[in-house]
């Protein structure tokens, strides 16, 4: 199994402010590994610097031993091969779900339009949007819905890689497992992924690796298991308390 | 009254339907110019690099500084100096064609600032390059929330086209005026231009409401319905 993404001493800030402080990890294939930690503490940057959307200050990032933070670099053709699911689905919202999958196809890989129809076609059914709702405008599709056609958009580019960035954290509670079902199936599947997300019920199941991160840093890190039921780090365990309250109150009683 | 109109329409409808033909050639390439210089400007101003945005930015601030006649005589009686000479129907539409394009740039400024963040990120991270986003993402989605504010421009410029009648272009008013001149009923012509100016506002207002209802998607245009 090939290592598919490194991180290495990843540094950003804004202003005073620093967000990423010496991020450090890396995800072999088929790994789905889980970033849980308080908001503002710099996950989302982490992503978007994967994805080239944010530029750090310091540190490397490869991806199939390629530095993509290397000057010069094709930036489309690295997020071409990097799927992001954003928090707020992001669908282009002119296009129908089935238009939304295709575009990259055809506009990016250059494929003609009815070999992108078929694998966009392939990639909503995979995710459970049957045809009845291919020809949807965003507006008219629920947030579970929205969400899904957008993994769909990221998995027809055939990536290397997908980026969940708090993909279920927009959404109405009863509409969340239907997103994270999808997700499951598709690490279940082999798809590497790295996920940031309040879900630990998620990570539990599906996780090679759980990082807990606060203020910039990765605080701890290992197996669903022992971070998650057994976190050794005080603040780790003060911010999952706060988390299974929260699980308490809204599936027991 | 009404017995003169009559007379006016029967003795002079050849002059009036070529009024009609320039005004119609005027404010339709006028609107072209304005829509195409448009878009480009105020892509120029949101993308593109801060030098060239500044400039845009001086542009708008220009034309919108000073009044249409002012530009339209510079282009007509100053660009000579330049070596520059326009015809009179050339010089109008340039002069409403550039003026269009600086209001328009703000429209469609605003309509791409309209457009959520979220979008360019989304166009980005499948791989499209930044002209690619612009053109499959940010346009198709601009044209939409500005078409109100174009269709307001284009029946302004409709009005405005009458300024041509300054550089002694045959348009409308300036029949309008001739006639006057020659059968001394000014109040009938100037009236039945002026139900030939609302007749095209209307017609122009409803095949933009068309084109509207045509391009509107859910959740996208911003245009309030009409009843």
């Amino acid at each position: 199994m090939g290592e598919v993404l490194r991180v290495e001493n990843l540094w950003k800030s804004y202003g005073r402010h620093e967000v990423l402080r010496g991020i450090t990890f890396s995800i072999n294939e088929g790994e789905t590994k889980v970033i849980i930690g308080p908001s503002g503490t710099g996950k989302s940057t982490l992503l978007r610097c994967i994805n080239l959307l944010v530029r750090p200050d310091k540190g490397k990032i490869f991806l199939d031993g390629e530095e993509i933070t290397r000057p010069g670099v094709d930036e489309a053709s690295v997020r071409a091969r990097i799927g992001f699911v954003f928090q707020h689905f992001n669908l282009f919202l002119h296009l129908t779900a089935l238009e939304n999958v295709m575009l990259g196809l055809t506009k990016v890989r250059g494929l003609p339009r009815e070999e992108a129809e078929r694998i966009a076609k392939e990639a909503l059914l995979s995710v459970g949007i049957s045809e009845d709702l291919w020809r949807k405008y965003p507006a008219q599709l629920s947030g579970g819905q929205k969400q899904r056609v957008a993994i769909a958009r990221a998995i027809a580019m055939n990536p290397r890689l997908i980026l969940f960035d708090e993909p279920t954290s927009a959404l109405d509670p009863e509409l969340i497992g239907e997103v994270l079902k999808v997700m499951e199936k598709l690490a279940r599947e082999g798809m590497t992924m790295l996920v940031v997300t309040h879900e630990i019920g998620f990570a539990m199941k599906v996780a090679d690796e759980v990082m807990f991160m606060d203020e910039g840093r990765i605080v701890e890190r290992g197996p669903p298991e022992e971070v998650i039921l057994r976190p050794k780090h005080e603040r780790t365990r003060r911010f999952l308390s706060r988390i299974w309250e929260l699980y308490d109150l809204g599936v027991q009683r | 009254m009404i017995g003169d109109i009559t007379y006016i329409i029967e003795e002079y409808w050849p002059l009036l339907l070529e009024g009609l033909k320039n005004t119609l050639i005027i404010t339709a390439v006028s609107y072209a110019i304005g829509v195409a210089l448009g878009l480009a400007l105020a892509l120029i101003r949101v993308y593109g690099p801060r030098p060239a945005a500044a400039a845009v930015t001086a542009y708008v601030e220009a034309i919108r500084g000073t009044p249409m006649l002012v530009q339209l005589f510079i282009i007509y009686y100053s660009l000579p100096a330049f070596g520059i000479v326009l015809d009179p129907l050339t010089a109008a539409i340039a002069a409403i064609g550039l003026n269009s394009g600086a209001y328009q740039a703000e429209y469609f400024r605003g309509a791409i600032s309209a457009i959520p963040r979220g979008q360019w990120e989304a166009a980005l991270s499948i791989g499209l390059r930044k002209w690619q986003a612009v053109r499959h993402v940010i346009i198709p989605q601009t044209w939409r929330v500005a078409l109100p504010a174009m269709t307001n421009e284009l029946i302004y410029l409709l009005k405005y086209s009458s300024i041509a009648y300054f550089v002694t272009v045959p348009e409308l008013v300036f029949m309008g005026k001739y006639i006057g001149s020659k059968t001394y009923m000014y109040i009938q012509v100037y009236t039945i231009i002026a139900m030939i100016y609302v007749a095209l506002a209307l017609i122009a207002s409803e095949g933009m409401a068309r084109l509207e209802k045509k391009l509107s998607i859910p959740g996208i245009s911003v245009t309030t319905p009409r009843q």
